[in-house]
């Protein structure tokens, strides 16, 4: 499903050298590192947010490494969430649906659905800026899922969260690779990972 | 123990004395600033008379003056908008080399003094350039037109617009752009439905900013035409042919309508920094 080869790429001090990496669908992986090992600039370059200096990436088969970012099928769940706060949770979800055209009716059925189904249908009036972390996660979340990507990439997702709220995070990360989307999951802590990923990659620093 | 707690005593009564004194020496010396910048404009005021106000609304010279001013200053703002904010989101956004030397080459119309950079803008539109030549061509004289004065009123102010701007597309984080763009969102979208409306508050100080400018130039205006008179020019006008007495009124409704637009255009943008 995921298929990264011999990525290449260098900013500042760091360098990224031949990093390789294979999924299939419905893996969930933990990549494991410390701070500054480069672990966000990979997402970057996987969700095409960042352009490859060598290396491919390809997705579904298809080669995907000179893709822009807003045409690979690829959701990435940032460590703060960049939910836009001039927006509220339900212009946030449907902000996905509406930059592609879909009609009102459709819009409003599928924030509907996935707001319920990720128990934040009472926050949809509401501004990103009044949430919770737990909750604004779950907005975040919604609004990555519904343009159903093939792979999701997830950064630190449950680093800001406090314990009792990491509980049900990991429940929710659960439920969605249930779906059979494939998860990259980076973070820098191996046991957040314990019962979610059925792989591990470590890099070093 | 008594003699710890004595000098304590001591060093917060000293600090407390020390911070009332230069509590007391920065209270007088902004009182003196702002009495600098008050005591001109109600001098102003109060030595011009109501009869002299009134009749100076009716004075057909000074109202057609004051429409140039504002509708000139508003249509030139409008149209340097639409390349200023591409260029502070580029300034924002973008690192390459030689950007300290246009963010320098973008600040130059603010430390020129404005009768050259007049003599500049005449340069440009004179029968002698290009545009000038094209414009004859055309059955035209851009020189003392309302064009010419919308293009000198742009080109000293037009820097407030885009160092204010840029300064807001600076404040928006570069992950709700990122988001946006592994949303779907092309980067022509990023620009409209996210960095522009986050940028708002700045925008609209910039508008203002370049806008109030404008309408209140004189210098730069002056050397590209005289007539038709803006307002600062017909000020400058009566003062030089009939004295103090006549232009005292004119500036006093000018300097009431500049207050009163620069109000009315700044409350949108406290509005949306409130909520």
């Amino acid at each position: 499903m995921l298929s990264c080869r011999n990525m290449q790429y260098s900013v500042g001090d760091f360098t990224l050298r031949d990093f390789s990496l294979d999924l299939t669908k419905g893996d969930y992986c933990a990549l494991l590192g410390p701070s500054g090992s480069g672990k966000t600039v990979i997402l970057e370059l996987i969700a095409g947010l960042r352009p490859l200096k060598k290396g491919s990436v390809y997705i579904n088969g298809k080669d995907h490494t000179h893709t822009p970012a807003q045409h690979r099928p690829v959701g990435i769940l940032f460590q703060d969430y960049a939910l836009f706060p001039h927006m509220t949770v339900f212009q946030n979800i449907s902000y996905p649906l509406k930059i592609r055209g879909k009609e009102r009716s459709e819009i409003e059925k599928t924030v509907n659905a996935l707001a319920a189904e990720l128990d934040i249908s009472r926050h949809l009036n509401r501004m990103p800026g009044t949430l919770s972390g737990g909750e604004k996660q779950r907005v975040a979340l919604a609004r990555t899922l519904v343009i159903h990507p093939l792979v999701l990439l997830l950064d630190e997702p449950l680093s800001a969260l406090d314990a009792p709220l990491r509980e049900s995070s990991v429940t929710l990360l659960k439920n969605v690779s249930a779906k059979g989307i494939t998860i990259l999951h980076v973070t820098h802590d191996p046991s957040e990972v314990i019962t979610l990923a059925g792989r591990r990659i470590s890099i070093a620093p | 123990m008594l003699f710890l707690i004595f000098a304590l005593k001591e060093n917060t009564m000293h600090f407390r004395n020390n911070y009332t004194a230069i509590r007391l020496i920065f209270l007088f010396l902004s009182g003196v600033m702002l009495l600098f910048i008050i005591a001109p404009l109600l001098g102003l005021f109060f030595s011009t008379s109501v009869p002299d106000l009134f009749q100076t609304i009716r004075d057909r010279e000074v109202y057609s003056s004051i429409g140039l001013s504002l509708g000139v200053s508003a249509l030139f703002t409008v149209l340097a908008a639409l390349f200023a904010l591409p260029l502070a989101y580029i300034m924002a956004r973008k690192e390459f080399r030689g950007k300290a030397m246009l963010q320098g080459l973008i600040d130059i119309p603010i430390v020129l003094p404005h009768s050259a950079a007049g003599i500049a803008v005449l340069g440009f539109i004179s029968r002698d350039s290009a545009l000038g030549r094209f414009a004859d061509i055309l059955g035209f004289n851009l020189v003392g037109s309302p064009f010419a004065i919308g293009v000198a009123m742009a080109f000293v102010s037009v820097p407030f617009l885009i160092n204010a701007a840029r300064d807001g597309f600076q404040a928006v984080p570069l992950r709700l752009e990122q988001a946006a763009r592994s949303l779907g969102a092309s980067p022509f979208k990023v620009f409209r439905q996210i960095s522009l409306p986050l940028a708002r508050p700045s925008v609209i100080t910039g508008l203002v900013m370049m806008f109030a400018r404008g309408m209140s130039e004189f210098g730069a205006v002056v050397i590209v035409a005289y007539h038709p008179m803006t307002t600062p020019v017909l000020i400058f006008d009566r003062f030089n042919s009939y004295g103090l007495d006549y232009a005292r009124p004119v500036a006093v409704l000018f300097i009431i309508i500049c207050i009163l637009v620069f109000i009315a255009l700044r409350l949108p943008g406290r509005k949306t920094k409130g909520t």
